[in-house]
């Protein structure tokens, strides 16, 4: 039997040698398939096992469950669909919880929902307008005096600017309009006029002054409602950055670092980031047209630093500025110098703004430990505001550089359910009641002006005589007041009860064994559906959303051209071996003729082939093995944001295992026999007296 | 007596079927159209009918449908003083609603929320209450102040003969939307329907107003119009709808300081 194998390998090793060139065209294609498949499958598993790191240990949990009757899949980290998503309800979170966690092998069950809201930025004048009305009820002398002087620094700089613009203005009343009132302020007596009637000289300056400023902006906030009090010891990734967590059982809100860095910072100052980073990037400021647009844009953004600078501050860092650019002007004329950069001062100037004017300027919208306001459009169509206090900012350890990942803050359920406004049976009741009493009648688009003037040739007036009296009393049967307590923080410290046991959209479950997620997610399924829950359960993937889509994107297109160059292989290799036959009649007749058996030669052909594989699969298989290696030792950057994510930090170092080498040469093999089938069939069928026929 | 020609007879036929025509209801009518200055007076006539030289309030039920969404309803009361631009919205139902409010002073809007207790400056396009309904909606009308009328056509809406005008906002106004369509009844000059524009002429609202309340004001010493009932049609997110029904009209004087910042604050205290 060894024997016979032993003449069959050498047949078939001296076969690929004397047609080297055949050998050499299919064993090529065999090693870059074995190459692809082992070095791409490495990759994929690789990306798929830091993935679920970044994801399973940042948000997402091994599991995640939500309802059943969701119209969308859920995407925590959202989804290429536009608008919100409808991902349902779990209306009472206790239920589901005790039943989880009452499942062997899940070890945590963290309550969780999605609520973006809104918070309206305000310029500087309106925040200290606030300001002012705050220390003036509260009389406090020392306060409004200090406020007013920072009034006086912005509107006198607001003065500076309308009189400049004043020249290429086509409303020259309206430019007049506005410099009486900022000169009113200016005005020595109108401090007095502010102690003797705030209300009405700040509704004033509202009203005049402030409109003069630029528009503030809105910051748009997507929030995950968690418990706080468990969601680091579950997520062993998150990572607080500055302040201190909530504390336990109140409301309260961490902001992400990567909120604060993209949308919260000074405009000022996140442009010089964007521009240091172009820079580190290899671009210059004089070659590149984007980048000295941007940096000529930063330039003419003076105002967002000169305003936020206290009477003060102001004088010292024009003073300073005077120092570093060795010349004279105001603090305007001089911001705008310093700020006109080029290739040769960027980096001193940058380090210089990050020295002496970034601590003296409010460099962070929604700083920490400042109280917000919250307000989002509710599932109801409801405007629902919520103030809360900013207790810290966080990130998930390596994922610092994700946008992705920092798109998310978190909240606690109560701001959560807040936020996310989910109507009672006594709200509904309560608008049925509204409704029912305003005698509008219904009508249809479509009908509409049928509905409504199709009856007319009548009058389209009606007489009312109520003309003096008593009018109607509008807050009859009105309960004002009940909203909240007018504009105080909530302290209130819930139990863990309160803040899990209400509603929630998702629950993140966190096994004990990672490996178990297809199995767990059939028990919990089964188990829900035992105890009547219509919830579903996916597995970190699938709820991760478009970064999950990007994996099973990059899967399907590597299997792909798997399968398409081991299909040509399949083919080639097919062509190759019918044209061998046929040029080895002769060889094989005579191989019939001294006695050798048609499985003999099917099986010399068989070995022929895998023999080939073999040896070029194996050395794509140590070629791709090699490539992991090297790839493994410098680090693939993430040079796409979702990358970050999928990499779980700014590199991926991949591995490749023993099962993507057997895969690889597996297939190979598979591939080798499937396509050699046919030739050593067309080859076993020889006769053996084609040799005897055959020509010298 | 002598018989008409062939000819004459179908000139008589000719203009008498073209005058036939003429009176069909569907189609515009030929008219000349009015001279500018008597579309600045439609406008007039518009905005003097609800300019009221006191003071004005009114109970609102203001009513928001969206698709595939449970309806929003509030009641709310409106305050206005048109000889000093000021305006203000309170909301005082659903009890989870009570005591929000817009206050607009000159050209400013701002919205109060008391569960929070902060004021917030708001632009002319602010939906109220998040519903399709703006500022203008429930202020006094200056359409003649803020836009130049053009003629379209005279036309027909269901059974009434209407006077299509095109209105482009003058320079300087701030206004919800630069170019407006109106439609008023020829018999009584009430606007009967709106249509809003984006700049780009996208459609983006159609406002009807099915019937007017007149109401003798004394201290004007003639009568208000009210509309009694508008139906906002948004023509964006096709579906949504907004209904607004004036329940009751009180031109009785108002105290000065309900349009304070103070006074809304106060009454959520």
């Amino acid at each position: 039997m060894s024997a016979a194998l032993g003449v069959l390998l050498r047949m078939a090793l001296r076969n690929l040698v004397v047609h080297r060139v055949k050998s050499g065209v299919v064993g090529a294609i065999m090693f870059f398939g074995v190459f692809l498949v082992v070095s791409g499958t490495a990759m994929l598993d690789s990306i798929r096992a830091s993935m679920e790191k970044s994801i399973t240990s940042s948000l997402s949990g091994n599991i995640q469950v939500y309802s059943s009757e969701a119209e969308d899949e859920l995407a925590l980290f959202g989804s290429m669909a536009m608008g919100a998503s409808d991902i349902g309800e779990i209306d009472a979170f206790a239920p589901l919880r005790e039943l989880l966690l009452g499942i062997d092998g899940i070890k945590a069950v963290v309550p969780m929902g999605i609520a973006t809201a809104t918070v309206f930025g305000g310029t500087e004048i309106d925040r200290v307008l606030n300001d002012l009305r705050v220390s003036t009820q509260a009389a406090d002398a020392e306060g409004t005096k200090m406020r007013f002087e920072q009034l006086g620094q912005i509107v006198g700089r607001m003065r500076k600017d309308v009189a400049l613009a004043a020249t290429a203005s086509s409303d020259p009343e309206k430019v007049e309009d506005n410099l009486a009132s900022l000169d009113r302020v200016l005005a020595p007596g109108f401090y007095d006029e502010l102690v003797a009637d705030p209300s009405g000289t700040l509704d004033w300056l509202d009203n005049k002054v402030a409109p003069v400023a630029a528009d503030g902006r809105m910051l748009y906030l997507r929030n995950i409602g968690t418990n706080l009090d468990t969601f680091p010891k579950s997520f062993d990734r998150f990572r607080l950055v500055e302040g201190e967590m909530v504390p336990e059982g109140q409301r309260g809100i961490l902001l992400s670092k990567a909120f604060y860095e993209k949308q919260a910072k000074n405009y000022v100052a996140r442009e010089l980031d964007k521009v240091k980073k172009q820079l580190d990037q290899g671009k210059t400021i004089a070659e590149d047209k984007t980048l000295s647009e941007l940096v000529a844009r930063t330039a003419t953004q003076y105002q967002r630093i000169a305003f936020q600078l206290s009477p003060v501050d102001a004088t010292v860092v024009t003073e300073k500025l005077r120092a570093k650019l060795g010349t004279d002007g105001d603090l305007a004329t001089l911001l705008q110098s310093f700020l006109t950069m080029d290739d040769t001062n960027f980096a001193d100037r940058y380090a210089w703004f990050y020295a002496e004017i970034a601590p003296k300027i409010r460099l962070y919208e929604l700083p920490v430990g400042e109280e917000i306001t919250l307000r989002s459009f509710t599932k109801s169509g409801y405007i629902r505001a919520v103030n809360v206090k900013v207790y810290g900012s966080f990130e998930f350890s390596g994922l610092e550089t994700s946008d992705l990942a920092g798109a998310n803050n978190l909240v606690d359920m109560m701001t959560f359910r807040s936020l996310y406004g989910k109507m009672t049976d006594d709200q509904l009741g309560e608008l049925a009641e509204i409704k029912a009493a305003s005698g509008a009648k219904a009508v249809t688009r479509d009908s509409v002006e049928d509905d409504l003037f199709g009856g007319g040739g009548g009058s389209l007036e009606t007489e009312t005589t109520t003309t003096t009296g008593a009018g109607f009393d509008e807050f009859a049967g009105v309960k004002l007041g009940a909203a909240g307590s007018a504009g105080a923080l909530d302290t209130t410290r819930y139990t863990t009860a309160q803040m899990e046991d209400g509603l929630a959209l998702t629950a993140a479950v966190i096994l004990d064994n990672p490996d178990d997620v297809p199995a767990m997610i059939e028990t919990i399924e089964a188990a829900a559906a035992a105890k009547g829950l219509k919830v579903q359960a996916v597995d970190w993937q699938s709820s991760s959303g478009i970064v999950g889509q990007i994996v099973m994107v990059l899967q399907v297109v590597l299997y792909a051209a798997i399968f398409i160059i081991f299909l040509v292989a399949l083919v080639i290799i097919n062509n190759t071996m019918v044209m061998a036959t046929m040029e080895r009649t002769t060889e094989i007749g005579t191989m019939r003729a001294i006695g050798a058996q048609r499985p003999f030669v099917i099986v010399l052909f068989l070995v022929e082939t895998m023999l080939l594989g073999a040896i070029a699969g194996g050395l794509g298989a140590a070629a791709g093995a090699l490539f992991i290696t090297w790839l493994n030792h410098v680090g693939v950057p993430a040079v796409a944001d979702a990358l970050v994510l999928l990499f779980a930090g700014p590199r991926l170092y991949p591995v490749f295992t023993a099962s993507n080498l057997l895969f690889g040469m597996g297939s190979i093999l598979a591939i080798s026999a499937l396509s050699t089938l046919y030739p050593s069939v067309l080859a076993a069928r020889v006769p053996p007296v084609v040799a005897m026929q055959a020509k010298e | 007596m002598k018989t008409p020609s062939k000819l004459a007879l179908l000139a008589w036929f000719a203009v008498g079927t073209a005058g036939t025509l003429a009176t069909l209801p569907l189609a515009p009518v030929a008219h000349a159209a009015p001279a500018a200055g008597e579309l600045v007076k439609m406008l007039q006539t518009v905005d003097d009918r609800q300019r009221n030289s006191g003071d004005y309030k009114s109970l609102v039920y203001i009513e928001q449908k969206e698709k595939d969404k449970s309806d929003l309803v509030y009641q709310a009361v409106i305050y206005r003083r048109d000889e000093t631009d000021k305006l203000v919205i309170m909301f005082l139902k659903p009890q989870a609603e009570a005591g929000k409010g817009y206050l607009r002073v000159d050209k400013n809007l701002f919205m109060y929320d008391p569960s929070v207790g902060r004021w917030e400056r708001r632009t002319e396009r602010e939906r109220i209450g998040g519903t399709d309904s703006q500022r203008a909606d429930f202020d006094e009308s200056r359409l003649a102040e803020e836009y130049a009328p053009a003629f379209v056509a005279e036309e027909a809406l269901g059974k009434y003969t209407v006077n299509h005008l095109k209105l482009t906002a003058n320079a300087g106004f701030d206004v919800s939307y630069p170019v407006v369509e109106l439609w008023l009844d020829k018999a009584t000059g009430n606007t009967l329907k709106r249509q809003d524009f984006a700049l780009s002429g996208r459609l983006m609202r159609t406002t009807y107003y099915p019937e007017w309340m007149k109401q003798f004001s004394p201290s004007k010493k003639a009568e208000v119009y009210t509309p009694k009932e508008i139906r906002i049609f948004d023509e964006v997110e096709k579906g949504n709808s907004t209904t607004i029904v004036m329940q009751s009209v009180d031109l009785n004087s108002l105290d000065d300081s309900i349009f304070t910042k103070a006074w809304l604050e106060s009454k959520s205290r």
